[in-house]
């Protein structure tokens, strides 16, 4: 990859979206590697969505059965665990992302297990539990081949459904030629897939422990649904000896039956497809098939808080489909690693600084030109756009108050702008004091080509049409006075 | 038929010359327009910088002034955007109960224009000349907030003497995005360089559009670059006869 | 208090009241004005099943009852396959002459997975198929086998009635008047686009998909 630098997805530590942004921008490989990979996803989407003549209403149910299950959480969430439990799985809790950590990794202690297969869960990511485990001992292999591609080119995902999609082929065949010490190994993505296929065999039929993401948990019967393409997620939940399931709180869903819309509005989104090649959905342990030992850890880490707030709360509506990135024009032009998490996109934008309490990621809600296009595709209806409006308020309204922010010269301005609005003649005074002060920088086609301090920012690239002589409102007071 | 015209801030600003064309075009149309002299503005860029309680003094300046109007016409779907999605909730918020029913009551009486044109006075044509190649950009509020659909096609399908071209990817933002254009910069520089690929491909002599927003941003880059493309509010076109050609500020 | 039921409790409180323990009452409470049955009869929804599964490069063949062991045959023979696994419950007549069959859990012996992964082939049956998507639906029953037995092998045969297709999503969790502990929902043969989205067939799992139709006598436009 052409940065200098490994991206940075831990919000707390991540540099400012518009700083992290620049060196994307300019990453002509990357940007034509995100733009072709999004317009497939989108064109097969399309495809598909225009031959589903009840599109609309599935969104509708989607995003009703996501907010039932949000009502009512802790019911739900306790329904799920009774269930689970009486068909012998063991249910965990943890309130953050440490707890979640230790408890992953004090199963894999008992069961000594020294290695273990993983399926791909952004929530995984999230708790950064990879480096965890490995610090611990423990080795553990990813087994989905963007997560290979990944794991073994030292590489950070950049989209939730299609992580390793700002790399291209002959990226792929250089990291597995030398890692899987596959010299000759062609570009073809036939032949590099049949590497990784090679590659992951004898682990899926030997590593007794395997790992999984949740798409989606069933209060009613205690099961758990994973949705996925290419069999490695069947090969790690059916051959190991124990499995072990970390799943956001959210994810649960009220009943069997509602996966009836779920799975229609996923598949869609997330991959362009009616279906998905393959769902798998197990409760607890079934006597000589599967994993006999099974545990589920129950993932809050900021989730509850979110559910408080009633314009919030459908952020965790959320099936993590994917569709809002390959739709959105920002991520489009900048990729994934500029959002600083390991949820990039429009739902990042509003999802990562939440899950921090606002602490952090307080850049991402203002990285967005509020097109409203992630509203317009997002199967369950987040409101997208309302949402980053609401969180640019919160951030505001935290930082106004320092004392660092009061000579800033967009919050003076805004201030200012804001008295200036309350009164016309205030307004039209500054209308002509600016015309006055930007003379200096109109050029004689009365244009100007360049502007001090924020205004820098909009020159660098456009120029911007000096003052008109004469405002609106003057022409019409004048026009009036003129026709007495 | 009588309107109130909402200028905006930002046309009563930098774009006077698309208010003059609002003012000939409904005039000729036999629409008594009239000007509230203390407009200023919606509170659109507070809001949407996340200044609420600023937004909410300007959302509630607005309803007074024109809580008596009988229509209410603003050139520009982003602030008409902001009335219909945005008061409600700052008025809930911050505002009273009197607040919230003038609202409600002045609510269906705001128009952007392309809806007044078509919706309230049935004038899809409106008598324009404007003898030159076009292309239409679909700003994003007019088109996923306001839903106006084929509004603005139908309009412009009837402007005699015009070409119209096709936009490729017409539902693309711009990357204007208000105060994003300089907050993210670098990002909306690099948007709009995606989006003037497609409008410059088109040839056209004009890029049209209902918000003068997305056409300071594509027209400040076509000045930049000495593109031979200029951009237009569509009410200058539509205002545009033979007898009184659209003034083109340069 | 151990830290996990500590937790447990937090996230329960954070929560809030207003939830009752086990759960709320598994009531349909969501309006559902979406698409729930098929308009297709019964000759339509073979027809579209046959469309879907072929566009995913699964082989497809019909048959009359009679002649569903001879099709067994022809279509094991022609795979050049010589080993295959079958779950015990499966009827003793698709258990064609002249290859090598293991029988998974025939007098409660399960085979071992390495055994199962030297099998060139597996044959099952199966709960349903979704016309619309082209899926096949297993509940892991005695005659749809283990878990295993589908995964392992490169090339699967699944043996379905044209009765047990539905048209849609939602018309097949109708037909779940028990709801089943195991499912596995198949919908072509396993794939990857991680790379450049170029889509490329076969990971894990098989990359063979075939499928015989079984059409009873008197298929008209019932249902």
């Amino acid at each position: 990859m052409s940065h200098a630098q490994q991206p940075i997805l831990d919000p707390a530590l991540a540099p400012p979206f518009p700083q992290a942004a620049l060196p994307m921008l300019r990453d002509t490989q990357l940007r034509k590697n995100v733009a072709h990979a999004t317009d497939v996803i989108q064109a097969k989407r399309a495809r598909l969505i225009a031959e589903k003549s009840d599109w609309q209403q599935l969104r509708s149910a989607a995003a009703l059965i996501r907010d039932e299950a949000l009502e009512n959480l802790g019911g739900y969430l306790e329904q799920f665990e009774t269930r689970c439990k009486a068909r012998g799985g063991v249910v965990h809790w943890a309130a953050d992302a440490a707890e979640a950590r230790v408890i992953v990794l004090g199963i894999l202690q008992e069961e000594n297990a020294s290695e273990v297969i993983k399926i791909k869960t952004m929530t995984s990511a999230e708790i950064q539990l990879n480096p965890h485990l490995q610090a611990a001992g423990v080795k553990v292999f990813e087994t989905d081949l963007a997560e290979i591609i990944l794991q073994l080119g030292e590489l950070e995902p950049s989209h939730i459904v299609v992580p390793a999609l700002h790399v291209n082929r002959s990226q792929v065949r250089e990291i597995f030629a030398r890692t899987m010490g596959l010299d000759n190994l062609s570009d073809d993505p036939q032949a590099l897939t049949a590497a990784a296929r090679n590659y992951l065999r004898r682990k899926f039929l030997e590593v007794p422990t395997a790992i999984s993401g949740a798409n989606f948990l069933i209060a009613e019967t205690g099961a758990v649904a994973v949705v996925e393409s290419e069999g490695n997620g069947r090969m790690c939940l059916t051959l190991p000896r124990t499995l072990i399931t970390l799943a956001g709180i959210e994810k649960v869903l009220p009943r069997y039956g509602d996966l009836e819309v779920m799975l229609q509005v996923l598949a869609r989104s997330a991959t362009g497809e009616r279906m998905n090649p393959y769902t798998s959905l197990w409760t607890g342990v079934t006597p000589g098939d599967g994993p006999q030992r099974f545990h589920v850890v129950l993932l809050d880490n900021g989730r509850s808080a979110i559910r408080t707030r009633e314009r919030e709360r459908q952020t965790l509506r959320c099936i993590r489909c994917g569709a809002c990135m390959n739709a959105c024009p920002v991520y489009r032009q900048t990729g994934g690693h500029a959002c600083g998490s390991v949820y990039p996109g429009p739902i990042g934008a509003i999802l990562t600084p939440q899950l921090t309490g606002m602490k952090h990621a307080q850049t991402l809600p203002f990285a967005s030109s509020l097109c409203g296009v992630c509203y317009e595709v997002c199967p369950v209806k987040i409101n997208i756009p309302e949402i980053l409006i609401d969180l640019r308020a919160q951030v505001t309204d935290q930082e106004r108050g320092k004392a660092a922010r009061f000579f800033d010269p967009m919050y003076l301005g805004m201030r200012v702008a804001n008295l200036l609005f309350s009164r016309a003649w205030l307004f039209h005074a500054a209308q002509w004091k600016a015309r006055i002060g930007l003379k200096i920088f109109t050029s004689k086609d009365g244009w100007i080509h360049s502007l001090p301090s924020i205004g820098a920012k909009w020159t660098q690239t456009r120029d911007l049409r000096g003052l008109p002589k004469q405002t609106f409102h003057a022409w019409w007071k004048q026009r009036k006075q003129a026709s007495r | 038929m009588r309107a109130s015209l909402f200028i905006t801030c930002y046309n009563d600003t930098l774009f006077p010359d698309t208010g003059r064309a609002v003012v000939a075009l409904l005039e000729r149309l036999g629409v008594e327009l009239d000007f509230h002299p203390r407009q200023t503005c919606c509170g659109q860029m507070h809001a949407n910088t996340g200044f609420r309680a600023e937004a909410f003094s300007q959302a509630k300046r607005f309803v007074r002034l024109y809580q008596d109007a009988e229509t209410v016409v603003i050139p520009s779907s982003s602030c008409v955007a902001m009335i219909r999605d945005q008061y409600t909730g700052l008025f809930d918020e911050l505002g009273n109960e009197q607040l919230r029913r003038e609202f409600k009551a002045l609510l269906p009486r705001v128009y952007e224009l392309s809806e007044f044109l078509v919706d309230k006075l049935a004038a899809v044509d409106v008598g324009a000349y404007f003898p030159h190649r076009v292309t239409y950009h679909a700003s994003c509020h007019g088109l996923r907030a306001l839903h106006l659909g084929d509004r603005p096609f139908r309009l412009l399908a009837k402007v005699r003497g015009m070409e119209l071209v096709p936009l490729p990817n017409l539902e693309r933002c711009c990357g204007f995005g208000g105060t994003f254009s300089v907050k993210n910069g670098d990002v909306s520089s690099a948007m709009l360089a995606v989006k003037l690929e497609d409008v410059m491909s088109t040839g056209a002599e004009f890029c049209t559009a209902l918000d003068n927003s997305c056409l300071m941003h594509l027209g400040g880059a076509m000045h930049r670059q000495f593109a031979g493309m200029k951009t237009i509010h569509m009410a200058q076109i539509l205002a545009s006869t033979e007898m009184a050609p659209a003034e083109v500020l340069g | 208090m151990s830290p996990t039921l500590a937790a447990r409790a937090k996230i329960l409180k954070c929560l809030g009241a207003g939830h009752e323990a086990g759960g709320a009452t598994p009531s349909q409470s969501c309006p559902r004005d979406y698409i729930r049955r098929g308009s297709l009869d019964a000759d339509g929804r073979l027809a579209k099943l046959i469309e879907r599964l072929r566009e995913y490069d699964a082989e497809v063949a019909e048959c009359a009852p009679d002649g569903l062991a001879s099709e067994i045959a022809t279509l094991l023979a022609r795979s050049g396959r010589n080993s295959f696994v079958a779950p015990a419950g499966v009827p003793r007549q698709w258990l064609a002459p002249g290859v090598n069959w293991k029988i998974d859990g025939e007098s409660g012996g399960e085979l071992a997975t390495e055994e199962i992964e030297r099998c060139d082939g597996v044959l099952t049956a199966c709960f349903c198929a979704i016309a619309d998507s082209g899926t096949i639906v297993l509940h892991h029953s005695a005659a749809e086998g283990r878990r295993v037995l589908s995964l392992l092998p490169d090339w699967h045969l699944c043996i379905l009635r044209a009765s047990q297709i539905v048209e849609t999503l939602p018309e097949y969790f109708d037909r779940c008047t028990e709801i089943p502990a195991l499912v596995t929902w198949i919908s072509g043969p396993s794939a990857t686009a991680d790379i450049e989205m170029t889509r490329i067939k076969g990971v894990h799992g098989p990359r063979f998909l075939n499928v015989i139709v079984v059409k009873e006598q008197g298929m008209g436009s019932r249902e």
